[in-house]
């Protein structure tokens, strides 16, 4: 791809900055490997922080921007708040911006394509890849990312890539235009588009309507009619956030009991992928899962192609069940251009970036006196229990290891 | 070193005389500098790994996940699938390369390439495919009311690596075949050796070093494989690895990732002692074709059916969403001819420089039979045994760490990565090759007063050849469908066919599949072809 000659000569600035920075890094690195038996972890990161803060006072003299950080980004037009804005409210974006996506390409390109139409000087460079593989990336690659944001599937993620401490804060109309419960609560990361947890089933093979599966997350592993029939995705990251949810709500040991059950009495079919589950449940084969947990923009892909296809979605009421979850960005402690990012930030909670993503996928918008219009149930309906999506009481270690004692691994 | 064959005593006799020669041969040395060289740079992410499992903060996660019932399962899982697999790829492979190689088969080339193909395809996408075809409500099922019976778990997966696998042992088992002696066999056979018999006592112990590095490269594609155990249900080695992975515990996922590492180790020393052989020394000649009659139908049949199952299979699974398909269009995933050009590129430049690294180590382990050459041979494989994702994880640390500025500016550290995992394709084949040189040959050229560079050119070069060609497809195959590393390491705007295909079977878009899916196959069986041209001829 081609890029405009100023651009080229910022990102060499850029490099030799991060060469710098990477050097005195690895130099942590190894000192921390010399000395190390335990804790050197935090002896790395503790090296990556500091020569951080001795960057941001060079960072004064690269004259491309006054703003060194995303935090201090005014807004260049309107700020986004809590009513909505439009895109011709918000300041022009021109430049260069590189994008790690955890979200697959039909999610997010309708309206990383739609801004590219929009601007005629904005470039955005978008590297897609697994989401827990690119938190393993950006933690291994530090401040020398080419990355500006990480625009990621779940929050459990994003906290990953905060404690890891490579994240910096969001500038404050952003923070505040998001509800805190669909946000980091200081705005180290905020959740763009919203979903819910579903139940798929295969309409063919059900036995009854959706009125005819419990509306209680807890009865799946232990009605009977579930038995052998029923599947799930143990490895994905909302799954653990579904995890999280249901120790916090229901207790550590009714939630080992669920997973025990699930895996011993119910013979829960274990699935390493979301795609590949809900194309079992609408394959509708003998030896196929009639019901499976998982979110339901799987059964939406499949309908989309395909609108005769069997496979539908059905919701429980007010429990982990229905958790709602948040897919959402991230910025990377060094980006080339603050501005232009935090900018960008407010394009995506903007009225049209919110819309597009209401249409293409489904999902529900995060920013109040934006409405969800479309075929997903009523979040009223649902009640979705809030919770601090960036700190539940068991952290994601444990949700894992937990699944990991009780079997449920693929 | 001494063996009971007829053929060492001759080359026995020659043994003082090389080493002479080799002691002052100053050329081995050069050849002992740059085989560590390539050695220690292949190794060099292992070094990441130790460093990471340093990390660990939880000794008795790390203890528990090293030595629980669960992993000695996985362990045994992943053994029988390593074992299986390669047993069923050399009963598939072997015949094959002797139909291709010693038969009066029509088209040879072609069906060479159809049997070779395979190889392109991510065996995942294979079993996907394979099961959305003949499984219990498949295509065929939807249609015919017929099913299969159920592929999946640990059967499932060897089935469907086994189909995408015996590729290897086809490949080296040809160049062997094309690189011996084949009048040797008219020899037996003149001296009342039924065919089979002639095939045990001649041919097999003259292509065993052949069969075996490419059974060791199906034995190691089998036990590093994720995605297909995964999409079967078949908890192995490699889950638990991918699941402190995705928990982001990578310091832990390290650690496993050391343990399939020694696990490998153990394999690396069993296969060293099938694969030496003194034996297999000859010059090339020709034989006589075994005439075929009208067995060469079910002959052709055979090879077509793999075809079916392992090309036709996939392709017509996509295709069939391209007709059928209504869903909102995904502009980034709309082809592009530069895909293909980007994935033949990468390819090609990743064949090209594991076949120059992998020509020292590989002919200086075959030359010089110490404990010490061997190792440094040994040491390339590791890298193949290790998941993808792990290798390129430490790839992004140490490529971030030293060329910063350069770090996913040009393909460099990609193809770095794809040498790292598939440098052992090309040091095997070649090194079978140079196992089956008549050192006589090169002394001979050497007593003409030929240089040591003008002997390997003009002698050496030409001689090996089939093996060094046979080497770069192998990388060239592979390189084609590598996705975890490319995906990690590639510089923005490089998307490969293999990309695009993974990216619509996620999204379900199995349609934007298609085209790419078939390009793949022809653009690769085309390569082939041209890559099969040099094989007769040499590089001179």
């Amino acid at each position: 791809m081609a890029t405009p000659d100023g651009t080229d000569t910022d990102r060499f600035t850029t490099d030799r900055r991060q060469f710098l920075l990477a050097s005195s890094a690895s130099v942590a690195g190894v000192v921390g490997l010399a000395g190390c038996t335990s804790g050197g972890d935090d002896d790395d990161h503790g090296g990556d922080d500091h020569s951080h803060d001795d960057d941001h006072s060079h960072d004064d003299d690269d004259g491309s921007s006054s703003v060194t950080a995303v935090a201090d980004a005014q807004p260049m037009a309107s700020p986004v708040g809590s009513t909505a804005v439009n895109w011709d409210d918000l300041g022009d974006l021109e430049g260069e911006i590189t994008i790690y996506s955890g979200r697959t390409r039909d999610q997010i390109d309708p309206v990383f394509e739609a801004l590219e139409d929009h601007y005629d000087g904005l470039t955005l460079n978008v590297f897609y890849d697994d989401n827990d593989v690119y938190v393993n990336q950006l933690i291994q690659e530090g401040d020398a990312t080419p990355a500006d944001l990480m625009y990621s599937q779940d929050p459990g993620a994003l906290n990953e890539l905060n404690n890891n401490g490579i994240l910096q804060p969001l500038p404050e109309d952003v923070i505040d235009a998001v509800p805190s419960s669909y946000r980091h609560p200081d705005g180290d990361w905020t959740g763009v588009t919203g979903r819910v947890r579903s139940i798929q089933y295969n309409s063919e093979r059900w036995d009854g309507d959706a009125d005819d599966l419990p509306t209680d997350i807890m009865e799946f592993a232990t009605d009977e009619r579930f038995q052998g029939i029923i599947s799930t995705r143990p490895n994905s990251g909302t799954f653990r956030g579904f995890i999280q949810a249901m120790v916090e709500l229901e207790g550590e040991e009714a939630t080992r009991e669920w997973v025990r059950a699930m895996v011993e009495d119910q013979d829960a079919q274990l699935f390493s992928g979301g795609t590949s589950q809900a194309v079992a449940v609408n394959q509708g084969g003998d030896d196929d899962p009639i019901v499976g947990l998982g979110n339901s923009y799987y059964a939406a892909r499949i309908l989309n192609e395909d609108p005769d296809a069997p496979i539908r979605t059905a919701y429980t009421v007010n429990d982990a069940g229905c958790l709602f979850s948040v897919a959402g960005v991230g910025v990377m402690n060094e980006v080339d251009d603050p501005e232009l990012v935090a900018e960008f930030i407010r394009h995506l909670i903007a009225e049209e970036g919110q819309e597009f993503m209401m249409d293409a996928n489904g999902e529900y918008p995060v920013v109040e006196g934006i409405d969800y219009v479309g075929p997903l149930p009523d979040l009223e309906d649902i009640q979705p229990p809030e919770f601090d999506l960036s700190n539940f009481d068991m952290d994601l270690q444990d949700a894992q290891n937990l699944l990991n004692e009780e079997g449920m691994t693929v | 070193m001494k063996s009971n064959s007829p053929l060492s005593t001759s080359s026995g006799r020659f043994e003082t005389v090389r080493d002479r020669l080799e002691t002052v041969d100053r050329p081995m040395a050069v050849l002992g500098v740059l085989s560590t060289i390539v050695a220690l740079l292949v190794v060099s992410p292992m070094a990441w790994l130790l460093w990471q499992a340093t990390l660990i903060e939880d000794p008795a996660h790390a203890y528990g996940l090293l030595f629980s019932s669960q992993t000695l399962q996985v362990t045994l899982n992943s053994l029988t699938l390593m074992v299986l697999v390669t047993l069923f790829s050399i009963v598939l492979g072997v015949p094959l390369a002797v139909l291709t190689v010693r038969t009066d088969l029509p088209y040879p080339r072609f069906w060479t390439v159809v049997a070779a193909l395979p190889l392109v395809i991510p065996s995942y996408i294979g079993a996907i495919t394979f099961v959305g075809m003949f499984g219990s409500g498949g295509e065929i099922d939807s249609v015919l009311g017929a099913t299969i019976p159920r592929i999946d778990g640990l059967s499932g997966a060897i089935f469907i690596i086994t189909l995408y696998t015996y590729p290897y042992v086809f490949l080296t088992a040809r160049a062997a075949l094309l690189s011996m002696d084949s009048s040797l066999v008219d020899a037996a056979r003149t001296l009342n050796a039924g065919p089979l018999e002639a095939f045990r006592r001649v041919t097999f112990p003259q292509i065993r070093p052949g069969i075996a590095a490419g059974a060791l490269l199906a034995a190691l594609y089998a036990v590093s494989d994720f995605g297909t155990p995964a999409f079967m249900g078949a908890r192995v080695f490699t889950s638990t690895i991918y699941w402190e992975f995705r928990g982001f515990a990578v310091e832990y996922a390290a650690l496993l990732a050391l343990q399939l590492v020694a696990l490998v180790a153990v394999v690396l020393v069993i296969e060293a002692g099938i694969g030496r052989d003194e034996d297999a020394r000859t010059t090339a000649g020709s034989g006589t074709t075994i005439r075929l009659g009208a067995w060469k139908w079910p002959a052709m049949g055979f090879v077509s059916l793999l075809g079916v199952l392992t090309l036709v299979v996939p392709v017509a699974v996509f295709t069939n969403w391209l007709v059928r398909s209504q869903g909102e269009p995904i502009p980034s995933l709309e082809f592009q001819w530069e895909f293909a050009l980007n994935s033949v590129y990468l390819a090609l430049l990743a064949a090209l420089v594991a076949s120059l690294f992998a020509l020292p180590v590989a002919y200086y382990a075959a030359r010089r039979n110490t404990f010490f050459s061997r190792l440094l041979e040994r040491a390339t494989y590791v890298g193949f045994a290790v998941p993808g994702i792990v290798i390129a994880l430490a790839l992004v640390f140490l490529g971030t760490r030293t060329l910063p500025s350069l770090y996913r500016q040009g393909v460099w550290l990609l193809v770095f990565a794809y040498v790292v995992r598939f440098l052992p394709q090309a040091v095997g084949s070649v090194r079978s090759s140079v196992l089956q040189l008549d050192e006589k040959t090169i002394e001979a050229a050497r007593t003409l007063n030929a240089g040591p560079l003008e002997t390997f050119r003009r002698v050496t070069l030409p001689l090996i050849a089939p093996g060094v060609v046979v080497g770069a497809i192998l990388v060239f195959l592979t390189t084609m469908k590598e996705l975890p590393v490319t995906l990690m390491l590639q510089p923005v705007g490089t998307e490969t066919l293999v990309i695009i295909v993974w990216e619509a079977q996620r999204t379900l878009a199995y349609r934007y599949a298609a085209v790419p899916a078939l390009l793949l196959i022809f653009i690769s069986g085309l390569s082939m072809l041209i890559l099969l041209r040099q094989e007769g001829r040499g590089i001179d």
